[in-house]
Formats: structure tokens, sequence, C-alpha cells
């Protein structure tokens, strides 16, 4: 397993009426954050919230190319980020102990926060499709280039890591300073992460090792 | 925090104890039972709110200090509110170290806070005092700011410094209009009364009238021969010479305070120290002997002299003489008076205090236990009595947030 300390590029927030960061997404433009009863659409260039979407908002945060999934109590919605309307939902497989969302390959995957599990599920019924055991609680969970990362946090201690998404292997450890939590965790594609900070109210651009 | 976890903790946080329990009430895990429990207190099950805690402080991991150390903290706020004085302070000190290390200063300064809260309530005034001046309440928000703020004057109001209390309780009226929180600014108006209520009764020349507090304080410093019924001492100009456990004294000294500038027969002396017994020649031998120990005592003070008739107090100078007496009179009075001092009485050292038999201060501590004027802690021989703390403290919970990741 690689391990190193990561390399924060950039902070955002905290933001004025968002409390907290419950998790996040990326739109290709805009970064999402559930900050308990909205969205928020972050501008990373400009750092500016630029639109919100009255929804709540409880844990991750994902978005499929055309539409935004947002963990909400014990259930999942679907939500249209043009209009804001909720157009369907779906159970959470944990229960309402889900916690960090990511959509990859047509399906979504939802961390399992104490459970310390990654589930995929049917994004149209919510039924698990398969499931993935990691060794720390989940707090965000992202796809990117066939890499599956998720974020951790768990007192002082927090970190994102890559695991094997067959056999729930880590392979390799990015180590968040010390009081730097993760909750919620995105890729933008690149070499970036975007980290939401829970009640720091912060979202913080991460370095992707290459 | 997952998901129903933050929706709970949301709830919780505007004050829907329902809507957080409604979320969280089939769950077992650790963030699950804290909310549980501080739902629980906020709707006033302090039993099982307490139970709860522990549980979840226990269920916490090993990484997870930060949020085991505020369950801790709030049990222990919970245990003072329920005036359960077995909850141990050393876990609370335990749990501050782990909250200050971890960079969590508010909650830190917090569980000081309820320390210091807890020593007022044993009537550990001194020990409180030195805690408040150690603590820092700059991190404070405003709840727990205005929170701090009582116990100041708390203190103050028992130590007789007005103008402190005055400054403190303007700070809390502050704080609590900054938090937002209808009871806690209630408490506020409550404690702030006991500056507004005359606190006793001057008795000076044959005349009589109420005190503030702050005439009180000012009585005392005004190099006024005090005696001062309200705590069985006798003040001048910075000087006490405490007669509490003297009753016989005691009794001596008000009724010449009472009579000055006249002087008192013998024979009311008698009546009066003896408790109404005729007077005798045993019994003027006996009044010599004590007022004897009364000069003894007060040597330095004011001089005890003999008239034609009985005896006089005649002052060093241009000095006035008074009495400062609690506003009820009789047994009851008397017991609340010795316990106005803030401190925790044995029920045997009152009984030494007010001359009395420890029967009779047993069935007026039960009496005013019963009007709710007192209360006690301990059982047995190790039981101590005291006056509620007036303006102790908030009854309000001001519980810290259990969870991690706050």
């Amino acid at each position: 397993m690689k391990k190193s300390a990561a390399n924060i590029l950039r902070e955002y927030g905290p933001f004025p009426g968002a409390e907290r960061v419950n998790g996040v997404t990326f739109d290709g433009e805009h970064v999402w954050f559930a900050s308990g009863d909205k969205l928020n659409a972050l501008d990373p260039a400009s750092g500016e919230v630029v639109r919100s979407i009255e929804v709540a908002s409880h844990a991750g945060t994902a978005f499929d190319g055309e539409f935004l999934y947002q963990i909400a109590e014990d259930v999942i919605h679907k939500i249209d980020p043009k209009t804001g309307r909720i157009l369907s939902t779906i159970p959470a497989p944990g229960n309402g102990g889900d916690s960090g969302l990511a959509w990859a390959e047509g399906t979504l995957w939802v961390g399992q926060h104490r459970g310390r599990k990654i589930h995929q599920i049917d994004p149209e019924t919510g039924k698990i499709l398969r499931t993935i055991e990691s060794n720390r609680v989940v707090t965000g969970v992202t796809w990117v280039d066939g890499q599956l990362w998720h974020g951790t946090w768990e007192g002082d201690d927090s970190d994102v890591r890559r695991i094997d998404p067959e056999t729930g292997e880590v392979l390799e450890r990015l180590d968040m300073p010390e009081g730097t939590g993760v909750s919620g965790l995105e890729s933008d594609g690149g070499d970036c992460f975007f980290c939401g900070g829970g009640g720091s109210g912060k979202i913080r651009a991460v370095r992707r090792p290459g | 925090m997952d998901s129903l976890i933050t929706a709970a903790a949301r709830a919780l946080a505007t004050g829907d104890a329902l809507g957080a329990l409604k979320r969280v009430a089939l769950r077992d895990d650790a963030p699950a039972l804290a909310l549980r429990g501080i739902a629980m207190a906020q709707l006033g099950d302090l039993v099982r709110a307490k139970a709860l805690l522990k549980s979840a402080a226990r269920a916490f991991g090993p990484r997870e200090a930060v949020a085991r150390a505020r369950c801790v903290v709030a049990e222990a706020e919970i245990a003072l509110v329920s005036r359960d004085l077995t909850w141990p302070p050393k876990a609370l000190d335990a749990a501050r170290k782990v909250l200050d290390a971890h960079g969590d200063k508010v909650n830190a300064a917090h569980a000081g806070n309820v320390a210091i809260r807890r020593l007022v309530l044993i009537g550990g005034l001194d020990e409180a005092e030195r805690a408040l001046g150690a603590l820092d309440p700059t991190p404070l928000p405003p709840a727990l700011r205005a929170a701090h703020e009582l116990v100041a004057a708390g203190i103050a109001v028992r130590r007789l410094q007005t103008r402190a209390a005055h400054s403190a309780l303007d700070r809390a009226r502050l704080a609590a209009r900054a938090a937002d929180i209808p009871a806690l600014t209630a408490e506020v108006e409550a404690a702030a009364l006991v500056l507004d209520t005359p606190a006793a009764r001057l008795m000076s020349r044959g005349q009589e009238r109420p005190l503030l507090l702050a005439a009180v304080e000012e009585l005392l410093s005004s190099g006024t021969l005090v005696v001062d019924a309200c705590r069985h001492v006798v003040w001048n100009a910075g000087t006490a010479v405490s007669l509490a456990t003297r009753p016989v004294l005691f009794a001596l000294a008000r009724t010449l305070a009472e009579a000055w500038p006249g002087d008192v027969a013998r024979g009311t002396l008698i009546a009066r120290a003896f408790r109404g017994k005729h007077a005798d020649e045993s019994h003027r031998a006996r009044l010599r002997v004590e007022i004897g120990r009364l000069r003894a005592e007060l040597r330095g003070l004011v001089e005890v002299s003999a008239t034609k008739r009985g005896f006089a107090l005649s002052p060093r100078g241009p000095q006035e003489i008074a009495v400062l007496a609690p506003l009820v009179e009789g047994p009851h009075g008397a017991v609340l008076a010795f316990l106005a001092d803030g401190e925790a009485w044995s029920s045997s050292a009152l009984a030494i205090a007010l001359g009395a038999s420890p029967r009779t201060v047993q069935r007026a501590l039960d009496s005013l236990a019963g009007e709710g004027k007192v209360q006690s802690l301990g059982r047995g021989r190790a039981r101590r009595w005291m006056s509620p703390p007036l303006s102790g403290f908030p009854t309000i919970l001001l519980l810290p947030g259990p969870l991690p990741s706050d």
C-alpha cells in the first residue's frame, strides 16, 4: 500500500447559511454540496455559491451526467438540477446509516458509515447488487479512471483511500492533516478530489496522485 | 456522520427532540445512543438520558475520544441538574482534559463550567471561586457564557459583592439575549431579582427597616459595628468575629446591640440567652461568666460595660451599632439564615450553632426541605444541608453536541 500526506490544493467556505458539508459531487462545471436542507452549486474557479436547490440533504451526493442523487434520512432522491424537482425516490441500502454516494458504470455506490461497507445498488429500485467491506467507517465514495476511492473519518483521523473494488484491499492512502475530516468525496475526473469537511463547513480540493 | 444521524442532529439543534428520536429510536450504535440521550434529556427524562449517554460513551471506539468525552460532559451536566451528587467529578475532569487536548476549547470550557457549578452546588465556594478565576470564558458561545456569568453572579452574591454580582448579571443578560433562548433569559431575570429584593432587616436605635443586598454590603464596610443575626457574626470594618457555634454569646451580643445606646437589665439578658428561665442567683453567676467570655471574644471591636441594672455595649469612638436580622425569624428562619452562607452544614453543626436540640433542627430541616427551601446531599452522618443556590446557575440543560465531525 502506498501512503502519503494529502496535498490540499485549495479550501472553499465555510459558506453562509450552510453549517455543514454532508456530501459533494461534481457536474463538470460546479461542485454540488449537501448542507442539510439544501444542495448548493459552487463555482470552483470563483469559490462562490451560484445556486441552491431546497431539498433535504443529510449525506452523500452524486451526479450521473444528467441528474443529481441525494441521500436524505433513509432514502435516496433523484433530483433534476434544472428544476430542483425530485423525480423519484428509492430506499437507501444502509437504512439511514448511509454516508457517501457515487455514480459509476450505470449504478450507484453507497457508503454505509458504521457498517464499514460500500454497497453497489440499482439506481432504479435500490436493490443491492454487491457489497464491499472496508475496515474503516465510510464517509464518502467516488470512482475515477476505474479506481474506487473512499473517505474515512474516525475521531481525529481521516484519510482518502483507494481500495480494490473486488477484495476491499487498501491500495493507496492519503492521510488528511489532523482535525481535517472528510465527509463526502468526489473526483473532478482529473487529478483533483473535492472533500467535504463536515461541521467545519469547508470543502477542500485534494490532489489525486498520478 | 451518516444520513439519519445528520438528520436527527439537525432536528435536535432546532429543538425538535421528538423529531430526532423518531429518526434514531431503533438504533443502538454510538452516535444514535448519544443523540437519543440528549433528546431524552431535553424531554426531561434525565434518568433514561443518563443511561443512554453512558452506553454511548462506552460504544464510541478508541479513535473517538472527543465524542466519548462530550458524552461524559453531557452526563455530568444531567447529573448536576438532577442533583445527583454521586456522579464522579474525576471523570468530568478527565473528559475536560481530553477535549482540551483535542482542541475542542468550547466544550472543554463548558466542562470546566459544569465542574464549577457542581462546586457551588455542594457548597465549595472557595474552590469554586478559584476554579472560576482559572477558567477562560472567551471560547464560550452565548448560552454557555450566560451560564458562566450566572455562576459568577451566584458566588458574588454569597460573598456579598453586589457590584461584581450586578456586572456578572448584566453580562449574563446580554449573553442570554444573544443566545436567544427564552428559558435562559428568564433564568437570568429570576437570578437578578435577588439583588432587588430585601435580603435582611436592619435594627438600629430602636428602628427597623428592610435592606437590599447592596445596602447590606455597604453597611458591613461602613464602620458600623454590626451584629449579624443572618450569619451569627459580629462585624466591624472588615474584621469578623464568628459566634456561630456560641449561641449564648450571640444572643447576649444581639440583645445588647438591639438596646444600644441603652443598657439591658440582667433579667432580660438571662431570659434571652438562657431560654426564658427564671432568673436566680445561679443564673446571675452564669451571666457574669458569659459576659466575661463575650468581652474576650469582642475585644478590639467593642466594650461590654456593666451598668447599674445590667450591661451595655460601649463603642470605642463615634461608632454606630446595629443588628442585621434575617427577614424571617423563628427556628426555621434561623436555620435558613445559617444556610445563607452557601456552605454545606451538617445538622449537628446547625444544632450547635442554633443552640437547639438535634431533633428540633432536624424537624426544621425536614419542613424546609418539604418547601424546597433547603436541600441535602449525602446520607447518614455524612449528610449535609444547604440552601438552593438562589442565583447559582441555570436549571436548563446546555448540553454539548455529542457527536464528532462537528
